[in-house]
């Protein structure tokens, strides 16, 4: 024993600093099955599964063609600013100008030819951003104008840009306009600073899926649209 | 050799001197083998995507991925399976269930840890609280603070696991999430510099002797803007971390990238894309060497 601790003592001293001397091997293995007899995973997931489908699997509407996202325009971009303006302006008034700002990045998935379903809707706009209106002094709308040739271009409606110059439909006579965005965007996401410039802003008390899902529906075949509404940007 | 007898033998031959078990290995010993199993980005993605997908019809999937991790199981003895973050946010089951089948299902399949990904913070801090509260792993998130809020707590900035008598310290970054999470959504929550609290996390690791050392990212991989700050400049800046597991960009890496850390030493920086269509696996091994210089990585 004695003779033991002697040899390990010895081999402390000699030892030094020992460290691993440490090597790797690595792969990215795609994740496929591989047949292992239990897995239990599935029966966790299924009553997930079933609740979840019974309601996203509801067809709402159709499509006659692929709305995809792009920039600076795309069939998505048009549909999707257009949907929240048409629903927006039935609902509230307003004496000045209305215009729509979305995100192409918040656009999270396109809607395939065929059958819309809600499930389609999620995964267009899986996130659960409200819908508002805010309201910017008009000097603000050079500061979105320069955004969208930064960005290269967002969805809009109730605006077009020509040549550089950003425009509202409806004319800039007053001294302030509404923006109809997501409470993720006017507070400070994708990094929208202009919003900070605003006057007021309200709560449409809609979530901007929940607002899809009802132009959708009453839609029935999707309003396509390819217009160019950013051009020469 | 399982890590008690082993302690024992350390503990005989030593005769009680306190050097820990890294001390001693007996010439007759093979190497030791660690396999680390990882994923980023999974995004709620529980079922697999559909067979008619444009991109990936038919991949990934918990179940799928779970089957594969239960396969290397079987094959290696000692497996540490961790996550970089985006658990949540991109199917309906979020929004539905609020992640809360996320934690369940990276429980059961065994996760030992993961940091938080900026849409981890999408259902609010209240929001992962509640889903968190059926995770039965540790988030380490140590860039950032906090106090003053609901998770203040809940996370913790570094852990040890033993794993094959191999001590593995883990610790956890964050994105910044000024304009990319709502104000509202993250509250008082400060994010520090990466650089300096990495720097900060390692020390602590190698004071707590650990062989290996990772970091989970959600810094991303790397930007356009060479400033902003991702897992290749924080490889770069830093010394100390063996590998650095990274999410957020959704970038597919074949193999992990080899970055010269400041030391000169290797750091493997790796992420594999999103939505858990791969599974990424790097196995370590360990040769104990006394005579060699301070330490070093090799890459096969």
């Amino acid at each position: 024993m004695k003779q033991l601790i002697l040899i390990g003592l010895l081999l402390c001293v000699l030892a030094c600093q020992p460290h691993y001397q440490i090597s790797a091997h690595s792969e990215s293995i795609p994740v496929v099955q591989a047949g292992m007899p239990d897995n239990h995973i599935d029966s966790l997931i299924k009553p997930y599964q079933i609740e979840l489908s019974q309601e996203m699997d509801e067809v709402i509407a159709y499509a006659l063609q692929d709305f995809t996202k792009g920039r600076p325009n795309g069939s998505l971009n048009n549909w999707s600013a257009s949907a929240v303006r048409t629903h927006q302006t039935k609902q509230f008034e307003t004496k000045e100008p209305v215009m729509v700002l979305l995100n192409v990045g918040g656009l999270r998935n396109p809607i395939n030819k065929g059958d819309v379903t809600v499930g389609d809707i999620y995964k267009l706009m899986p996130f659960d951003n409200d819908v508002v209106w805010v309201k910017l002094p008009s000097g603000t709308l050079a500061k979105i104008q320069a955004y969208l040739a930064e960005s290269g271009g967002e969805p809009i409606a109730g605006a077009t840009m020509n040549n550089g110059k950003l425009e509202l439909d409806e004319g800039q006579l007053s001294e302030s306009f509404w923006v109809i965005t997501s409470d993720y965007l006017m507070n400070g996401g994708d990094r929208m600073d202009f919003f900070q410039d605003r006057i007021e802003f309200r709560y449409a008390d809609i979530l901007l899926r929940d607002l899809f899902i009802e132009v959708a529906k009453e839609q029935e075949t999707l309003v396509y649209s390819d217009e160019e509404r950013i051009k020469d940007k | 050799m399982d890590r008690r007898s082993f302690i024992k033998s350390t503990a005989l031959i030593t005769g009680g001197t306190m050097v820990g078990p890294s001390a001693f290995i007996s010439k007759s010993q093979s190497n030791k083998r660690l396999t680390i199993l990882h994923t980023n980005d999974t995004h709620s993605n529980i079922d697999p995507f559909p067979a008619n997908h444009a991109k990936y019809p038919g991949k990934g999937g918990v179940a799928k991925r779970f089957d594969l991790i239960q396969k290397i199981r079987v094959e290696e003895e000692h497996v540490l399976l961790v996550d970089a973050g985006d658990i949540f946010q991109g199917t309906p089951y979020f929004n539905k269930f609020g992640g809360v089948l996320e934690m369940k299902l990276m429980t059961e399949l065994g996760y030992e840890a993961a940091t938080m990904g900026n849409h981890d913070f999408d259902g609010g801090m209240d929001g992962f609280k509640k889903a968190q509260a059926y995770a039965k792993f540790p988030f380490l998130c140590s860039n950032y603070d906090f106090q003053n809020t609901l998770l203040d707590g809940l996370t913790q900035d570094h852990m040890v696991i033993d794993k094959a008598g191999i001590k593995v310290g883990l610790f956890g970054l964050g994105v910044k999430l000024k304009g990319l999470v709502p104000d509202n959504k993250f509250l008082e929550t400060k994010y520090l510099d990466p650089i300096e609290i990495a720097t900060d996390q390692v020390k602590q690791l190698q004071k707590k002797n650990c062989d290996l050392i990772i970091c989970l990212s959600h810094l991303g991989y790397s930007y356009k803007d060479d400033k902003r700050m991702s897992d290749l400049l924080l490889a770069a800046n830093t010394s100390g971390i063996h590998m650095i597991i990274g999410g957020h960009t959704h970038t597919f890496l074949d193999k992990p990238s080899e970055v010269s850390n400041k030391e000169g030493n290797t750091v493997l920086v790796n992420q594999v894309g999103w939505a858990g269509v791969n599974l990424g696996r790097v196995d370590f091994e360990f040769d104990k060497q006394c005579f060699s210089k301070k330490e070093s990585l090799l890459v096969q």
